[in-house]
């Protein structure tokens, strides 16, 4: 498997890319399924807000993301779906 | 007065529930626990409040969400008690704001303010108060404080009525304004929104010119509405939360320390098998058996002293045989199971309240997704080892209709508490010294089978589809322990119930069928009885893994559908019939059973387990499923399943019988 690429500060990626810890600021969500993005927004990924990557489950998905005070747990096939810029 | 209870998931909204109404309603640490909706009474009022499913928003993603939209917006709803999550003011505020837009007052409940008091969050209610115009009242629905100031607003209707305060921009406020001089309903605020969000379920409100203005406001902002809603929605209560909420600087909280152990990338999988063989090797294994011989020997004591009693006050042989070869036979049977029941319902109460059951679906979700179930299918699968009744319908949670259908038609494999019976009795007689490990090996078993299932079914009629997996983490909360108690109380008494009803009635009916001929003549052969003309016409069914023709075991494992622990209660009164000793469980030395090998025995244990549950879990297949077509396909596809495999499992291991 190809090591994944760091993204640092300023760098735009999705959120799929993302190693524990990196925060980073939605830019735009991409998610198609109307119902699916519904339930982002409605969760709190909406653009301009600040999430980190918690953790990584431990067999590589699904990722636990943390913003406005609490915990989400995405599938990174739906985390490829949202563009960020990298925070730290 | 009717009074709606709202809040997001896990937000201790049942907690809250039984409190103000003395109920004791089901709770969990994990999203999702209520999926009906509970009525009840406000302690010393005429007030009936109603305990909703959870919701993240007022646009539903899941059924069990749907319930609760639909309730607000179709019942008559005086009043909504909003519980809020203090240490998750933000989402829990996107909620009430939705809220507020419906034509109903509401009162919010600030829970677990103890525990964000701890954690340096300090809240200014007065402000939050002023701002959305709404009554706000910190609570702790665990430590119960706050609820006497509750119960007072509610009573008295002292709390504010919510003028509409306005948060979106002034576009969209304009644009809402002429959308709500169109409409003619109470709750227009809320349906002008949806119009604007161009949310489909409400297009029939549209009126002449609404459309218009929808479509002007839609070319201003070029963007999806439903999103520049949403963004507008947090961007305020952002500006709330910077004004009204102040914490100090973040410690690591109990959660995060207990999360960097149970969520470890190492030890998290094995933690949780350790945790899991715990649960099953405590309830299955030989503590489990232990405490059946334990109960046993004294059911054996009493069978003998009223079989005494009975002959000295002279009852009739008949009545006699009914009392201990029927009744007793059966219900004894079932009742020694009951410590290991009350173990069993102990622990997954335990793991249920502390929030674990939510990082299981997070860390197994991987495995499941590549068979096309959820991480969330787990939940069901665990509380399936109780009971696969609330199990089947936990399923809800699911979002995803074909993961949600292939969960429930999988549960019914997870061996359920009345399955226990089965295998303790087989395995405990068979495999003596190895009975823990062949109980273990049958749960095992359970789960390669139900990912095999999964993985077929996802092959061959739902292939190349993905889907989504939205799960929010709890924190973990310390296990209170008065609830579990009540919680394992309520379940032991079930059970005994159903053994004093339903297995009693059955136990009954089956001595009656196996005592009589057709032709009603008592004191016959049991070979001539009308049970074993029944199961003769069947028993070619259960002949290819049991290797024998047996009517007995036949008509036993039928009365599975009944209940599955009415099949131990039927081999005991067979059994006990045809010997002239009724001795408890020494089932296998009777005449009609002592053709049982281990093969045969491990086989019989594995047909009774995938086969057809009782019918108190298919009818909640049949609910779930939504069509009776579905509910018999599972039933087919579980049984055809439970044959193959049995059948399977005892030709392989009679190989090594007739080589040994």
């Amino acid at each position: 498997m190809a090591k994944k690429t760091l993204f640092k500060k300023n760098d735009i990626a999705t959120l799929a890319d993302l190693k524990q810890h990196q925060k980073a600021k939605v830019v735009k969500l991409n998610t198609l399924d109307k119902a699916l993005r519904r339930r982002l927004l409605d969760m709190g990924i909406t653009e301009g807000v600040q999430v980190k990557v918690k953790r990584i489950a431990p067999l590589g998905d699904p990722f636990d993301i943390e913003l406005r005070g609490y915990e989400l747990c995405l599938r990174k096939d739906d985390l490829k779906l949202i563009d960020v810029e990298v925070i730290s | 007065m009717r009074v709606a209870l709202i809040g997001n998931q896990n937000s201790g909204k049942t907690t809250l529930f039984n409190l103000l109404t003395g109920h004791n309603q089901k709770i969990g640490n994990w999203p999702g626990v209520t999926i009906e909706r509970k009525e009840g009474r406000i302690r010393s009022t005429d007030f009936e409040i109603i305990d909703l499913p959870g919701v993240y928003s007022l646009s539903p993603y899941t059924i069990e969400e749907e319930i609760t939209r639909k309730y607000l917006f179709e019942e008559n709803v005086d009043l909504i008690l909003n519980i809020m999550d203090s240490t998750n003011l933000e989402r829990s505020l996107y909620l009430t704001t939705q809220l507020l837009e419906l034509d109903i007052p509401v009162v919010v409940a600030l829970n677990m303010s103890d525990i964000a008091f701890q954690r340096g969050i300090r809240i200014d209610y007065k402000y939050l108060e002023d701002k959305l115009d709404t009554t706000m009242i910190p609570i702790s629905a665990l430590k119960k404080t706050g609820m006497m100031d509750l119960i007072q607003v509610i009573k008295n209707r002292d709390y504010r009525k919510n003028k509409y305060t306005h948060i979106y921009d002034l576009h969209i406020e304009d644009c809402l304004k002429q959308l709500e001089s169109h409409l003619d309903h109470s709750h227009k605020r809320y349906i002008s929104i949806k119009l604007l969000e161009q949310d489909e379920a409400f297009y029939s409100y549209h009126q002449n010119g609404s459309k218009k203005i929808v479509e002007t406001l839609c070319v201003t902002y070029q963007r999806d509405m439903e999103q520049v809603i949403a963004d507008e929605r947090y961007r305020y209560i952002e500006q709330l939360r910077d004004e009204a909420i102040k914490s100090s600087i973040e410690k690591m909280t109990m959660t995060d320390k207990l999360d960097r152990i149970f969520l470890n990338k190492y030890l998290a999988i094995p933690i949780f098998m350790a945790i899991m063989f715990t649960v099953y090797y405590l309830a299955a294994g030989p503590f489990g058996s232990m405490t059946v011989d334990f109960v046993d020997k004294y059911v054996s004591i009493f069978s003998s002293w009223l079989s005494t009693s009975l002959t000295s006050l002279g009852a009739s042989a008949w009545s006699r045989s009914l009392v201990i070869d029927g009744i007793l036979a059966g219900v004894g049977a079932i009742l020694t199971f009951l410590p290991q029941l009350a173990i069993l319902f102990l622990l997954i109460s335990f793991l249920e309240t502390t929030g674990y059951m939510s990082r299981i679906a997070f860390f197994l979700d991987k495995v499941f997704q590549k068979v096309g179930l959820s991480g969330k299918s787990l939940i069901p699968f665990i509380i399936g080892s109780g009971c696969s009744v609330p199990a089947i319908m936990s399923a809800r949670t699911i979002h995803d209709e074909t993961e949600k259908k292939m969960t429930i038609m999988l549960t019914p494999f997870v061996p359920c508490s009345a399955k226990l019976p089965i295998i303790t009795l087989f395995a405990g007689y068979f495999f003596g010294d190895y009975s823990g490990f062949v109980s273990a090996s049958l749960y095992f078993f359970a789960v390669v089978i139900i990912i095999l299932s999964a993985f077929i079914m996802k092959q061959v009629l739902f292939k190349g589809k993905t889907s989504s997996f939205i799960l929010e983490l709890p924190n973990y909360k310390y296990p209170n322990f008065k609830y579990i108690f009540k919680d394992v109380g309520e379940k032991v008494l079930a059970f005994i119930k159903q053994a004093g009803s339903i297995i009693l009635l059955a136990s009954i009916i089956v001595w009656f069928l196996l005592s009589f001929s057709f032709s009603f003549k008592y004191g016959i052969d049991p070979a001539d009885s009308m049970l074993a003309q029944f199961g003769n016409i069947f028993s070619w069914i259960l002949y290819p893994f049991l290797g024998e023709l047996s009517w007995e075991a036949t008509v036993s494992a039928m009365q599975g559908l009944v209940a599955k622990e009415q099949v131990v209660a039927s081999l005991a009164i067979i059994a006990g019939y045809s010997e002239e000793v009724s001795d408890g469980v020494f089932i296998f030395n009777s005449a009609a059973f002592s053709f049982f090998t281990p093969a045969s025995a491990y086989a019989f244990m594995v047909f009774n387990l995938f086969s057809a549950p009782c019918f108190g879990a298919i009818g909640a297949m049949r609910r779930e499923l939504g069509t009776t077509k579905r509910m018999w396909k599972a039933v087919f596809f579980q049984t055809g399943i439970a044959w193959v495999l049995a059948t399977l499992v005892y030709q392989f291991l009679h190989i090594f019988e007739v080589i040994g």
